[in-house]
Order: structure tokens, then C-alpha cells, then sequence
């Protein structure tokens, strides 16, 4: 039985819709924010969404009616679908000239993530102003870091470059990690990208469940799994359905700020390699001990005998970073 | 084959004898001596004793002083004008050098008019948007000019060094550059071979009306504003006015008329929009410096104004519009790189010159210069 992601559909959509304006353009990228991006596409549409964005060349879906932007800028060895919908974003003077005259391109421009873009010095480079109309010219991109400095520095930010940039060529504003009710700061035609935000705002929609494969009772010291390892315990064993191919207990690099938040990162699923770690999955309210590290697809792991065990087939609850878990069936209840 | 003699000739003998080359550098006209004039300088004529009277080379030799020592560089740029196909060309770089040192020279840099590679506009393209990020000097280059190779062979034996390559000197000149042959093409050639992007720009300047015109030395200051304008857009450092007020005056009056000085303007509706300095020495025609208004790129002057200065090259009967300087950097990351492609529009090629080759004549002066050199 599979990892299953499931939605409470009316909820979602509840949220999807207070939270989308026609300001907003909806970000389909990566694994779809554990959802997969064909559905994101279609709820966007549903949305009445008609641009959205995505992260890379190889996601702009093959027969997309609306326009897509790409947010991985143009690089001149990519391959690069075909299409009058597509919006490229270049980020570098050289590729203003080398990318196909006609192309629609946003510029984007360095903030102080210091990722991509052309640095604010060199925004009315002569190069600069001679490409603007080899391409059509679709507005400024702006991408802000999180957190650090606060949503305030990002709007200050925004607001210097974005004075900058529609001076030297008028045109909207693409930004992201701004709050929406900020907007009206950055003054006229600015378009917000969001992705986790929206599709992830109201996490209450969302559960993950794991079915139980496998049940047997273990006493203390007795050796189980691949690395036998002894059980510290009276108890049971319980196999589940999830594992690393589904990114249980893989861990993406966390952000966490303090101990606490490392500490909650850790119990999502990340291994410990000191011995024994929390696994993301709850019985009876609680997160268990992994056994040993996680299987390819099912994860065993340790109950103490204070738990009465679930029976095979029960389903039991998972806590998952959704960018980061390939769920096997995303079910819309 | 015994060695030639040398001596100081008269700026105008030395302009007389340019003006009957097919062409030479204008840096090696007695006129940059006026330019430069914070160098000593001087205008050098070989002779071959067979026939004593006739000239048969010259040198614009500019003498740069050493820090706190009255010792000098000798410098010739883009020089010297002498036939580098000889068989021996010590017969005329050993008495240059004896010339040198007697005038108190620790060392001499030359920069001879001698190609060595040709990369087309097309195979320039092509390596950029390879993306493998290469340098121009490691594409291979559509063609290779046999005379480079033996003239480096011969500088060599005659203990000069070669260029480093990776190292700007300052004062030096550009080992590539960017040039359009002209010869036996038409106008309809020359649109032909530029990319889409530079046709349809020369039409929409035409279009929307800008005109070119030739300027005069009143419009210097005008120049001046623009391409300080420029400067600011692009961060690099501009020349002051009085620079180019010496350089207009120095270099359009010379004996033999042996150069063409030109300042180019491009209006719209009375607006100037871009201006330029066009030289010519015989077949050899430059766009030596440019600038364009942050306003009105939409109606673009600046490719208004190239055609022009390509299209009176050719009416000029010039073989070349040379489009001067590009870095060797074909990395799309490189700001330096744009300028090779607004270059490559125009469809010509990049040439790579010999270089810049030293002859220290007093080790350990010279040694020192350059270490200054490379620390400033």
C-alpha cells in the first residue's frame, strides 16, 4: 500500500481562491509542492490564472495554451522548447544579444541574493539599451531572499531596483517573497510569483498517511533489519509503506534558524547517524523511532510495548516536507 | 644583406612616405607624436645604402620616462611601418635598437602590423553560444596567416619577448581586434554580410529620420558631452575634452594629407544621438571613438552612424573598417563579451595581431619598469 498525499479539496480550493489575485502568478515547479505540477497547472487555469511559472525549461508543459514563464534564466547551451507562450528570463548582458531576436524575455536583476541577474551599475550599460529591442521586452524580474532582514528590507529593496530598472525601460514588475497586501508599495503593474504560499498556505488541507505492511513483536536485544541491529526494547516492529525513494528520511538541507527549529527539522525525517532517529511517522499521537534507516520503499520501525500495536493495513500518519516527498498517489478527498 | 642605417627624418618625410603605403597604423603618424605629447618623440627613416637617398621605412618612436630616472621606453605602437615580409628584418630592427639606446631607451616595445589568426563573425558566434566558455585564441580560427608565424620566429632569434598574454599593459594596444574587410565589396555587399538585427536598425534609423552628418571642431564639446554620458553608462573612465581638442588638431593637419580625421554626428528631430571619430591612413579606415545618448536608443543612431562611417570608408576607397579592440573572452558572463557581439553584427572578423614585443636593452631598468607596470 502506498504513501498516499491526501487534500481536502474544498478546503484547498477555499484557499487557493482567497489567497490568488490576478496579481499573482502561480509557480508549478520542482515535484509540484508534493502535489505534481500537472494539477497545479490545472487548478491555476481553474484559478483564471493565465500565466504561470515555472522553474525550468524541461517543465514548460509540452502543449500549454497560456504563457509560461521560465524562472531558470536562458543560458545559451539549455535546450529551449519552442512556443510563443514561453517567457524566458535572462539575467546577463551577453545573453540579451545571444538569445533569439523576437524572444519574449524578462531581464532579471541581482538583489542581494546574489543569484542571478545583472547587477543594478549596469542596467543602463550601452549593451543593455541596444538588446532591449532585439526582444520583446516583457518587464523586470526581482527575486528577494526570505526572512533575513525581514519582508520590510525586501520592499526597500524592491522598491530602489524597481525605480532603477523602469527608468532605464517602463514595464511590470515580476517579483516574489513580498507580501501581497505590499504591492501597492512597488507602485503600478507589479506581478507577484508565489508558490509555497499558495499552494501550501493552509497546511490544515493537507495529510499524509502511510499504510502499515507488516507487524511482529520483538523482544529486548533481539536483532532485526538489513544492519541487525538489537531492539531496546519489549515491543514491536512495524513495517510501513514509505521509504527513501519517496524521500523519507532524506533531508533537505534545513534553514532552521534555532535549536528548536533544527530540532523539528530533524524529527521530519532526517537520519541521525549517531544510532537511533525519530521517523515522520505518528502512531497514537506520537512520532516513533525508525529501527533502522528507511528501505527503498517502507520504513521499519520500533513501537514500545506500552503502544498497542495498529493492525496490517491501518493507515498511520506522516509528517513530510511536501517538496521534498514523492508521494505515490495524491488522493482529493 | 648588411644592416640599414637609420636616422631622424622631418615629420614631413615621414608623412610623405605613409601617404604612398597602402596603409599604415595613424598611430604611426607624426601627428600622434602631438597627441601623445607628454612622451618625447620622434619620426625615424631607414635607408638602404645601395640607393642612400630613398626612404624605406619609417617610425613614430615615442619615448615614455621611467619613474625618477631619465631613462625611456621606446615606443613604437602599431609600428613600425617597414616591410615585414623581409628576409631579415634584423637588418632594420638592430640599427633601430642602436638608435634607441643612444637616445637613452632602457628598453623598446613595438607593436607590429603583422596578423597572425582570422575567426569569422559566424565561427565567433558559434563558440559563444557553445557555452563551453572558451578563450577567441583557443577556437580554431578560419585563417591562419603564414607571415605571422615567421615574424614571431625572427623576433625571437633577435632576443625580443613575446607579448604575455593575460596581461593588459595599460599603455598597450589591443592585440585583437575587429575588422570588416571593405575590399572589392559594394554597400549591398556590406548589408548583406551584417546580421538581421544591424539591417533592421539601419533601416529604422532611416526611417524615422536621423540624419548623419560630418561634424567640424566646434562640434568636439558636444562629442565630449555624449561620450562622457557614455562613460558613466558603461564605468569606464573618459578622456577630458582638451584630449580630443589635440587630437582633432594634431591629426587633420598633417604633411601629404597622410591622414583623414572625421567627427561624425548622428541627429534625430535636433536631437544629436550618437558621434563619432572616424581615421583613415591610405586603405585603412577606424571607428576610433563613439558615443551614444541614454535618450532615443529606439531610433538608433549608433548603428546610423556606423553605416555611414563603413559606407564612406569604402567610398574612400578604404580595404578595411577596422572596429579596433575586443578582449579575448568569450565567456557569456564577461561583460566584454556584448562588445565582441554588437562587433560580430556587423559580419566581419576578429584578427589576432602578433603583439606587442618587448627588447630590454638595459636589464635591470627594463625589469623594473615592468614590475611597475604590472602593479599599477
Amino acid at each position: 500500500m502506498p504513501l498516499i498525499l491526501h487534500i481536502d479539496s474544498d478546503r484547498w480550493r477555499d484557499h487557493l481562491r482567497s489567497t490568488w489575485t490576478p496579481d499573482i502568478v502561480p509557480v508549478a515547479k520542482g515535484n509540484g509542492y508534493g502535489v505534481g505540477n500537472p494539477r497545479l497547472l490545472a487548478e491555476s487555469r481553474a484559478l483564471g490564472a493565465r500565466t504561470v511559472a515555472v522553474g525550468t525549461y524541461t517543465e514548460v508543459p509540452p502543449d500549454h495554451k497560456d504563457d509560461v514563464v521560465v524562472l531558470s534564466p536562458w543560458r545559451p547551451f539549455l535546450e529551449v522548447p519552442q512556443g510563443k507562450n514561453v517567457i524566458h528570463t535572462v539575467s546577463r548582458l551577453a545573453d540579451l544579444v545571444s538569445i533569439p531576436a523576437g524572444s519574449r524575455v524578462l531581464i532579471e536583476v541581482q538583489t542581494s541574493m546574489r543569484r542571478h541577474g545583472i547587477g543594478a551599475r549596469e542596467l543602463r550599460h550601452t549593451m543593455l539599451l541596444n538588446a532591449l529591442d532585439r526582444i520583446k521586452f516583457e518587464g523586470w524580474s526581482l527575486h528577494f531572499p526570505m526572512g533575513a532582514g525581514g519582508t520590510s528590507a525586501n520592499i526597500r529593496e524592491a522598491q530602489e531596483l524597481g525605480k532603477a530598472a523602469r527608468a532605464v525601460r517602463p514595464g511590470p514588475l515580476w517579483v516574489s517573497h513580498v507580501p501581497p497586501q505590499k504591492l501597492a508599495d512597488l507602485g503600478e503593474n507589479v506581478k507577484l510569483r508565489m508558490g509555497t504560499g499558495l499552494w501550501l498556505g493552509d497546511r490544515g488541507a493537507f495529510s499524509v498517511r502511510a499504510t502499515v505492511l507488516d507487524v511482529h513483536s520483538v523482544r529486548r536485544g533481539e536483532r532485526v533489519g538489513y544492519r541487525q541491529r538489537r531492539v531496546s526494547g519489549d515491543g514491536h516492529i512495524l513495517v510501513v509503506s514509505g521509504g527513501t525513494a519517496h524521500g523519507v528520511g532524506l533531508e533537505a538541507p534545513t534553514a532552521a534558524a534555532s535549536v528548536r527549529q533544527r530540532a523539528i527539522a530533524m524529527a521530519k525525517g532526517s537520519l541521525d547517524a549517531a544510532g537511533m532517529a525519530l521517523s515522520p511517522f505518528t502512531i497514537e499521537g506520537k512520532q516513533r523511532w525508525f529501527a533502522e534507516p528507511p528501505h527503498m520503499q517502507a520504513s521499519m520501525l520500533f513501537l514500545p510495548s506500552s503502544v498497542a500495536p495498529p493492525a496490517v493495513g491501518d493507515e498511520v500518519g506522516v509528517d513530510v516536507r511536501y517538496t521534498t516527498t514523492t508521494f505515490d498517489k495524491v488522493s482529493m478527498d | 644583406m648588411s644592416d640599414l642605417s637609420i636616422r631622424t627624418i622631418s615629420a614631413e618625410q615621414h608623412a610623405a612616405y605613409l601617404a604612398a603605403q597602402p596603409s599604415a597604423s595613424f598611430l604611426q603618424t607624426p601627428g600622434w607624436a602631438a597627441v601623445k605629447s607628454e612622451w618625447k618623440a620622434e619620426s625615424l627613416g631607414w635607408y638602404d645604402a645601395a640607393a642612400p637617398d630613398e626612404l624605406v621605412g619609417v617610425a613614430l618612436v615615442l619615448y615614455r620616462q621611467m619613474p625618477k630616472v631619465k631613462r625611456y621606453l621606446a615606443y613604437l605602437p602599431e609600428g613600425p611601418v617597414i616591410d615585414w615580409d623581409a628576409i631579415d628584418l634584423g637588418r632594420y630592427l638592430r640599427p633601430l635598437a642602436a638608435h634607441a639606446q643612444e637616445q637613452g631607451a632602457f628598453g623598446l616595445r613595438m607593436g607590429p602590423p603583422v596578423a597572425t589568426r582570422r575567426w569569422s563573425a559566424k565561427t565567433i558566434k558559434d563558440a559563444i553560444a557553445g557555452g563551453q566558455q572558451p578563450k577567441l585564441g583557443d577556437v580554431r580560427p578560419d585563417v591562419i596567416e603564414p607571415s605571422g608565424a615567421t615574424v614571431a620566429a625572427q623576433l625571437r632569434a633577435l632576443g625580443w619577448k613575446a607579448p604575455r598574454t593575460g596581461e593588459g599593459f595599460a599603455a598597450g594596444q589591443p592585440q585583437y581586434v575587429f575588422q570588416v574587410p571593405l575590399a572589392g565589396k559594394t554597400q549591398d555587399d556590406l548589408l548583406k554580410g551584417m546580421n538581421q538585427l544591424w539591417r533592421r536598425n539601419i533601416k529604422k534609423a532611416d526611417k524615422l529620420g536621423v540624419e548623419v552628418s560630418l561634424g567640424t571642431p566646434e562640434d568636439l564639446k558636444a562629442f565630449h558631452q555624449l561620450y562622457v554620458e557614455t562613460a558613466e553608462r558603461d564605468h569606464f573612465t573618459p578622456r577630458p575634452l582638451p584630449y580630443f581638442v589635440k587630437m582633432q588638431a594634431a591629426m587633420a593637419h598633417q604633411p601629404a594629407d597622410v591622414c583623414d580625421f572625421r567627427l561624425y554626428n548622428a541627429h534625430h528631430e535636433g536631437d544629436l544621438v550618437a558621434s563619432t571619430i572616424w581615421v583613415r591612413v591610405g586603405g585603412h579606415s577606424w571607428y576610433s571613438y563613439g558615443a551614444s545618448s541614454t535618450a532615443k536608443r529606439d531610433v538608433r543612431g549608433s548603428n546610423a552612424i556606423q553605416w555611414r562611417m563603413m559606407s564612406d570608408a569604402l567610398a574612400a576607397g578604404a580595404s578595411v573598417y577596422d572596429l579596433r579592440g575586443i578582449t579575448d573572452t568569450l565567456d557569456p558572463n564577461d561583460p566584454h563579451v556584448g562588445l565582441i557581439q554588437f562587433k560580430v553584427g556587423t559580419g566581419g572578423e576578429a584578427v589576432e595581431y602578433v603583439g606587442e614585443w618587448d627588447l630590454p636593452l638595459n636589464k635591470a631598468l627594463y625589469t623594473a619598469f615592468d614590475l611597475y607596470m604590472r602593479r599599477r
